[in-house]
């Protein structure tokens, strides 16, 4: 058995039914080499302290449920060895979201603001199933498919310095899963997706600070999808003023 | 570690028990990356001095040719000359982080054209941005015109 | 109980199968009120982790025929051939349609969906987006979801009880998370679409989240669990972790090596023939214990592996096609598969098993109840799942279940409320109850890894008669011990405990009905294997096991098994 890591974990703790505001509680805990963070949290929790509250599940970086700020950093969990860090690991719940008990936090702001970019297929009509698959070229494939990694893990809204000023702001993941349907071969909604666009708190509110992609355990690069998301809507509302409306579906 | 705005990522529907606020990105504004970005911001205040400076240069020229003549020789003033300094190296700082950021923000197509790839895009900016500069200093060197 | 939400129909689980049902629902039927209740938010489901690809006939060189003569002869002709037809048909359809709602499948060079090769399937019928299938067809399929205001979710949910009147179900108790509270979430018809069971085990590809609920509900209402001792263990986890590697590496042509750099495949005989890496799963997870057994295994901290070889691939293809498989290597195993072969050892992947179902979806006895996907064994897979089947499984059989249960709904009225009612009042009590509850000073934590070993020990790749009857008493002095369990976690708001002790209580239900329908089955089939009865029987055991709950101990019994155009043959590839 390989030697053992001692490491200190501060954690943040909240529970509203008992805290006013949230504390932090500290725990020695004996860690194998290989564990990441979560493997830690996962051992206060069975060991120590079954009071402690997380979300995790897949444990390869895929469902995104474990995003938590470590040492400052929004990481996710599982995917941070803890090898690579210091002595004293603090994990404290993502910033910019509210906290609903230790390291769990608010996600219903975030389904609010993904539904508002409508994050699926438009067509004027419905392909039918009997058409068979819509052909797509590998090159067509190729410009959005980056933006459909997005595995909603919270990083880049945790990062961002907008969304900590702005709560309008619809962040990130959300519109760069709107950009990734609009710049698909397959979907006609982009005119409608521009309209939410062109509003109040989104791409515009941007000021491109990158955070979002320095954080983005998927390499999504949402502040690309951002930005290039600002260049379409301008370009959309520019070409609508000199093209009557009607001309494009 | 700060507050972040009391709402921010706050459902549309208030949540169902009690929350604690939402605190900013503990390294924000001037730990880690975020220092490069605030610094960004606050080259803003550079921009608007250097606004102020041009204005007022502009303005002496109506004062007459002993106005003008102290207003330029005031900017051999150590304090002017530091000034410049600090703008030099902001501008360079804003066009480099700009340019760098600049080519992702293309998107895959506009209309049927595609952008050039991502060097060339940063080749092009590279080259107008020097090419400019070296202009202006040719012009105001007297080399031409 | 605070709160009474009625609907049509209520979905619980929001995977690939239940957020497939739930739109099916609504398209089948626009108008119907569907309630989709997960214990997670539905983009959290292990769906997630899939990696390959979904198979469906595409090419012109493939057939519907083939694709069912391959699953028919991967499950150890256990699957029912009616239900294996009604697959392959739909398959396509399902493939097709996800295409449509934006799913991003790779590409061949004229724009067409591209498809690789998967073990035991004898042609290119795999649909594939890069290594991240799963996850693609998840976002996509919840992204979809998100434009019909008829389904409403209840995201962190757990539904700790179905609501029965009589023998029909007529909706779910769910403990919200959140608050602490019980809400009865009603409707006329129940599916439950809640996944497979994978954390019963100690070394699994599966995520936290697997702790086999909707069988346990199911189970507990008189629901039979079906084929429950079919296992599946992918040949290809990393040691330690569990953490899956996709059956594409070897799709794409990956190899499998001992420690004298064999590949043993070809050089022994297991059984897969010329197919070698492309064989079945069960086979060559087999193969994988055998050649560690005969000391041809390498060493490492975690016990034994052998190793998957995808070096000459080459960077770009690896890339291209695996590029998750490189990432998962190198964060979780330390290695770069581009310049070294990956540590493997087979690992409990998938339940072949589940809540029985007909063709259409409806449980067996009990009225108004369903289930699709891993949660049930509506006998595709019989003794053993072809890789990249399941997805689609999720896909065609969701979809059907949603059709069948709003059509179930329109023609059934609704339940009695306050009955109904009472039920969740009863079940409020239960849970609160729960929150620090004193007990006999048991852990959560050491009872589920005690029954995770107990489980590994009885029923793993060979199992033999002593060491499943061992596990079946093993699990059973565990149920005995868990009623001693102490909880300290008072709150009610995310009170994670008590999840963790619901999910607990889950897992020992189904490993109490996996051991006993292990211990019940004397004969090898598919992934199940016994060291002391090693041929198939298909004289005395060519039918379904089923098991029936009883305080008591589990009952068991028996189902033909609906056979069609191939009769059994010997299996060899």
């Amino acid at each position: 058995m390989a030697e053992m890591l001692i490491k200190k974990f501060v954690v943040t703790r909240f529970d509203p039914d008992q805290d006013d505001v949230p504390r932090t509680e500290t725990y020695e805990v004996p860690c194998h080499p290989d564990w990441k963070v979560l493997d830690g949290l996962n051992h206060i929790k069975d060991e120590i302290d079954p009071t402690l509250a997380h979300r995790w599940s897949c444990r390869m970086a895929v469902c995104g449920s474990c995003g938590m700020n470590v040492n400052g950093e929004p990481t996710l969990t599982c995917k941070k060895a803890v090898r690579d860090l210091p002595d004293t690991i603090e994990v404290t719940p993502l910033s910019n979201f509210p906290v609903v008990r230790d390291l769990v936090v608010e996600l219903e702001g975030f389904m609010d603001k993904l539904k508002s970019v409508k994050p699926w297929i438009i067509r004027a009509k419905e392909k039918a199933v009997e058409e068979g698959p819509t052909r797509q070229s590998p090159e067509e494939l190729e410009e959005f498919k980056q933006f459909s990694m997005c595995i909603n893990c919270m990083l880049c809204y945790a990062a961002c310095p907008v969304v900590a000023n702005e709560p309008e702001f619809i962040g990130p993941a959300a519109i760069a899963l709107g950009h990734r349907y609009s710049i698909d071969s397959r979907d006609e909604g982009a005119a409608e997706r521009n309209e939410i666009f062109r509003g109040e708190g989104t791409v515009f509110s941007c000021s491109y600070a990158n955070e979002c992609s320095e954080v983005c355990p998927k390499n999504v690069d949402p502040a690309a999808a951002v930005n290039q998301a600002k260049f379409n809507a301008v370009i959309d509302w520019a070409t609508g003023l000199v093209l009557p409306r009607g001309g494009k579906e | 570690m700060a507050n972040a705005h009391p709402h921010a990522m706050a459902p549309a529907k208030p949540g169902k028990t009690r929350t604690a606020p939402p605190q900013r990105p503990p390294k924000f504004p001037t730990g880690g990356r975020y220092l490069a970005y605030t610094l960004f911001d606050w080259t803003g205040l550079i921009y608007l001095l250097l606004g102020f400076l041009v204005l007022k240069t502009i303005w002496t020229l109506g004062d007459g040719q002993a106005a003008w003549d102290a207003q330029i020789a005031s900017f051999s003033h150590p304090a002017y000359i530091a000034f410049h300094i600090l703008s030099f190296i902001s501008v360079v700082f804003v066009g480099v982080r700009f340019f760098r950021l600049f080519p992702k923000a293309q998107p895959p197509r506009i209309g049927p054209a595609k952008p050039p790839p991502a060097p060339v895009i940063l080749g092009m900016l590279y080259t107008v941005w020097i090419g400019a500069t070296v202009l202006f200093g040719a012009i105001l060197a007297g080399g031409i015109f | 109980m605070a709160e009474l939400h009625r609907h049509d129909i209520v979905i619980v689980g929001g995977g690939a199968a239940g957020l497939r049902a739930a739109i099916a629902a609504v398209k089948a039927r626009p108008g119907s009120s569907v309630a989709l209740v997960s214990k997670v938010y539905p983009m959290r489901s292990h769906t997630v982790s899939a990696e390959g690809g979904a198979a469906a006939v595409a090419r012109a060189d493939d057939n519907l025929e083939m694709h069912g003569y391959d699953t028919v002869k991967g499950s150890d002709f256990l699957g029912d051939q009616d239900v294996i037809q009604a697959f392959v048909e739909e398959a396509p359809r399902e493939l097709t349609q996800l295409e449509h709602w934006g799913c991003p499948w790779s590409r061949n060079e004229d724009g067409t969906v591209a498809t690789r090769a998967f073990g035991g399937m004898t042609t290119k019928r795999t649909w594939y987006a890069a290594d991240k299938v799963g996850f693609h067809l998840l976002h996509t399929l919840f992204q979809t979801s998100m434009q019909y205001g008829d389904i409403v979710r209840y995201d962190e949910v757990f539904v700790s009880k179905l609501l029965m009147d009589g023998n029909e179900c007529r909706g779910v108790a769910g403990l919200d998370v959140r608050t602490g509270e019980m809400m009865g979430v009603l409707g006329r018809a129940v599916i439950l679409a809640t996944g497979g069971a994978g954390k019963v085990w100690p070394f699994t590809t599966n995520g936290n989240i697997k702790t086999g609920d909707g069988m346990a509900l199911a189970y507990r209402e008189g629901v039979p669990m079906k084929d429950m001792e079919f296992v599946q263990y992918h040949p290809t986890g990393l040691p330690g972790t569990g953490i899956l590697i996709t059956e594409a590496t070897r799709g794409e042509g990956g190899h499998l090596i001992n420690s004298e750099g064999e590949r043993f495949l070809i050089t022994r005989d297991y059984g897969v023939g010329t197919k070698a890496e492309l064989g079945p799963r069960d086979m060559i997870s087999r193969a994988e214990v055998q050649e560690i057994e005969a000391g041809r295994g390498i060493d490492s901290q975690y016990g034994q592996h052998v190793h998957l070889d995808l070096t000459h691939l080459g960077e770009e293809k690896i890339m291209k096609r695996l590029p998750m498989v490189r990432e998962l290597s190198k964060i979780y195993a330390g290695v770069d598969p581009v310049y070294e072969p990956i540590p493997i050892r087979p690992v409990v992947h998938y339940m072949m098993g589940g809540v029985d179902v007909d063709i259409d979806g409806f449980a067996d006895g009990v009225d108004g109840l369903l289930a699709a996907g891993e949660v049930a064994c509506v006998s595709l897979n019989g003794a053993n799942r072809l890789g990249s089947n399941s997805l689609t499984e999720c896909l065609v059989f969701g979809a059907r279940s949603g059709v069948k249960a709003v059509e179930y709904a329109k023609g059934t009225s609704d339940g009695d409320d306050a009955a109904l009612a009472r039920m969740g009042e009863e079940e409020q009590a239960r849970i609160d109850a729960l929150r620090g509850k004193q007990g006999g000073g048991e852990k959560i934590a050491a009872i589920r890894t005690d029954m995770q070993s107990a489980m590994e020990s009885g029923c793993g790749v060979y199992r033999e008669e002593a060491s499943m009857q061992q596990t079946v008493r093993d699990i059973a002095a565990l149920k005995q011990r868990f009623e001693g369990v102490t909880l300290e976690d008072k709150s009610k708001v995310f009170n994670t405990e008590i999840i963790a002790y619901l999910e607990l209580e889950n897992m020992l239900d189904v490993a109490e009905s996996v051991s006993s329908s292990a211990a019940s089955r004397n004969e090898s089939r598919g992934a199940h294997t016994r060291k002391d009865a090693t041929a198939r029987d298909d004289v005395n055991w060519l039918h379904h096991t089923l098991c029936y709950y009883d305080p008591a101990g589990p009952r068991l019994d028996k189902k033909d098994v609906t056979l069609g155009r191939w009769e059994p043959e010997e299996r060899k590839y």
